[in-house]
């Protein structure tokens, strides 16, 4: 065992010949997407000239300190204590001021227009409780190692405001193609279709696909990919949701109802959609992406990788281009019908990735499970053989926390909660260390084991 | 002889992949679907003549006023086809979208010499509405096939404002 203290575990394996092609690639893809941003924004505006476009052109600042503001962020709890408090304030106020920014040019330019400030304010709190409570859902998911808030919550922001910006300008250009060439009808709503499929599901896919390259700490297997994914889905579906609330209510307020208009949009989008739609998509690249972190080989992980997208593009697809084919009957019996269309088209969907989400718990509790007793029979003393089954199950896990909480309070709660998550960590590590899908040097490992060590005296012997 | 325990990862890869199999073909019904209801090499030359859209006097059946591109949500509007200038032997139709694609007017189908005495194609406000909704409504005088639409020979498009 290593006698070596470390205020925090080693970041990079300095040997290491994946990190920094990882981090290149990365590199490209934020500088892709940055010029797409700018050349969306400015074609918008030379062209288009809409209320959306100009939203698009002032919001490109917004845009980009939040951009910068999540990166420096991020990037900070890698840093040593010292450093990190000076950049999650410097990450705090770009992002403080990249969200006033964007909301004050989504609520004058956009929504204003339409249906006011007031409308789209309370439209936007209508939709935070459903969406936060789908995070809360997502997040929960992953039963061993849950995903830490600030990615979950940097990945939604990812879908709600970035991914939104990102498609304006090509589905706006495409659509304003396929409504002066096509015949209206099944042809042109198969074209917005393909475009809304292939736009916004790469426009999505970018954040996983950063993340994976990124923050691969973070980011191990098929479970964190589906995390990952789905919250990404969840803040595309958020702005998604007030955007259609308040067009609806803007369109229908005229006629008398146009609150219930919105709050039709509001049940299809944040009830019955919310797992559904945009969740279940986006879901699926990060199944692949999370399944392509532990294939061995090129060919299968670019297979994975690809396979991920094609399937969220082709769920995606299906929904926008044959939903007219299930009429709905104006009459009470079509509030039945809206139920049965969303679990008849999108129900195969979510069923493929639920499958693939219990899949991976599965094999990842396996994984898991071997490494607890390799650690307990290696006798470094930071997982102990009666520990094991413990360790294995969340609900024992679960009971553990109780039974310190009833014996020392919250304080005894949250000391077993954070020795069990860092042994939990360790057996990752060591996890994928065996099966030599890792690049961070033995030293982080041993980083972890001092870290349980020390967790371990401050939790009283139960 | 030891064998190499099974990884259960390319289990999941496999699923993936059979998945995968499954979107290719959902995207290729798609694009079947697409060509279809846009076959290729449908381009006969022939284009009608859209004189305009007017203001609509559904009491008397009459446009009055310009050629307009914008509309209030209280007016009432109609487009006046020429169907003189399309050959005889083919079968076309005018109908009018609403900003949601649901069918809001129409004319037809028929040959042109049936269709002439229908040159105004109004917009009807949908049951239940008092008014147009707002949005951008779009006029397309259609050529068919077999009952089909498969070319649209004019089109115009104009703003129901707010």
């Amino acid at each position: 065992m290593s006698t070596h203290t470390y205020t925090t575990p080693p970041a990079a394996n300095p040997h290491s010949k994946l990190r920094p092609g990882r981090y290149w690639i990365a590199a490209v893809v934020a500088g892709v997407v940055v010029l797409t941003l700018i050349a969306s924004s400015l074609l918008n505006y030379v062209y288009l000239d809409s209320i959306p476009g100009r939203a698009s052109l002032y919001g490109l600042l917004a845009v980009a300190l939040i951009a910068l503001g999540t990166f420096i962020g991020v990037r900070a709890f890698t840093r040593d204590r010292a450093s990190r408090r000076k950049h999650l304030i410097r990450a705090g106020v770009l992002l403080g001021f990249g969200v006033l920014l964007w909301l004050l040019v989504i609520d004058v330019f956009v929504f204003t227009q339409s249906a006011g400030p007031t409308v789209a304010g309370i439209c936007a709190l209508a939709c935070l409780p459903t969406t936060a409570f789908g995070l809360l859902v997502v997040r929960r998911m992953d039963r061993n190692e849950k995903e830490p808030w600030r990615l979950v919550l940097v990945a939604a922001a990812w879908g709600a405001i970035v991914a939104t910006s990102l498609v304006i300008w090509g589905e706006s250009l495409w659509d304003a193609t396929a409504q002066h060439t096509l015949v209206p009808g099944p042809g042109l709503d198969a074209s917005t279709a393909f475009s809304a499929g292939l736009l916004e599901e790469l426009a999505k896919g970018v954040a996983v696909v950063l993340l994976f390259l990124v923050m691969r700490d973070d980011f191990d297997d098929v479970v964190d990919g589906i995390v990952y994914g789905a919250a990404v889905g969840l803040g595309f579906n958020f702005l998604e949701s007030v955007a259609y609330m308040t067009n609806l209510y803007s369109i229908f307020e005229p006629e008398g109802f146009g609150w219930a208009a919105a709050g039709f949009q509001w049940y299809g989008r944040q009830v019955l959609g919310l797992f559904f739609g945009h969740a279940t998509y986006t879901a699926f690249i990060g199944a692949g992406l999370g399944v392509a972190r532990q294939l061995p080989h090129p060919r299968q992980k670019a297979l994975a990788i690809l396979s991920g997208f094609l399937i969220a593009i082709a769920g995606h697809f299906a929904w926008d281009a044959w939903i007219t084919f299930f009429p709905i009957d104006p009459g009470v019996l079509g509030l039945l019908e809206i139920h049965l269309r969303t679990l008849i088209m999108t129900g195969p969907f979510t069923a493929a990735v639920v499958a693939l989400l219990l899949f991976g718990i599965r094999y990842e509790a396996i994984g898991l499970v071997d490494q607890f007793r390799k650690e307990a029979a290696s006798g470094s003393g930071t997982i102990l053989m009666d520990e094991v089954p413990v360790l294995a199950s969340p609900w024992q896990r679960l009971k553990q926390r109780l039974r310190a909480f009833r014996r020392g309070g919250l304080r005894a709660y949250f000391q077993v909660a954070r020795l069990q998550s860092a042994q939990l960590d360790l057996a990752m590590e060591r996890w994928h260390r065996e099966r030599k899908e890792i690049d961070t040097p033995l030293e982080a490992e041993d980083a972890l084991r001092q870290r349980v060590l020390e967790l371990r005296h401050l939790v009283p012997a139960s | 002889m030891s064998v190499a325990p099974y990884d259960q990862i390319l289990t999941l890869y496999r699923t993936l992949l059979v998945f995968a199999t499954v979107a290719v073909v959902i995207l290729s019904i798609g694009l079947v679907e697409f060509v279809y209801f846009e076959p290729p090499g449908q381009t006969t030359g022939a284009t009608a003549h859209i004189v305009g859209v007017f203001a609509y006097d559904p009491a008397t059946g009459t446009t009055r006023g310009p050629d307009r591109t914008t509309f209030a949500r209280t007016d009432q509007f109609a487009a006046v086809v020429d169907w003189s200038q399309l050959p005889r032997d083919i079968v076309v139709d005018a109908r009018w979208f609403n900003s949601f694609g649901s069918i809001v007017g129409r004319a037809g189908p028929g040959t042109p010499a049936e269709l002439g005495p229908q040159s105004t194609v109004p917009v009807i406000v949908p049951p239940g509405l008092h008014h147009s909704l707002p949005g951008h409504y779009e006029f397309v005088v259609e050529r068919l096939t077999d009952g089909r639409p498969v070319e649209v020979l004019a089109r115009r498009i104009v703003l129901v404002e707010r």
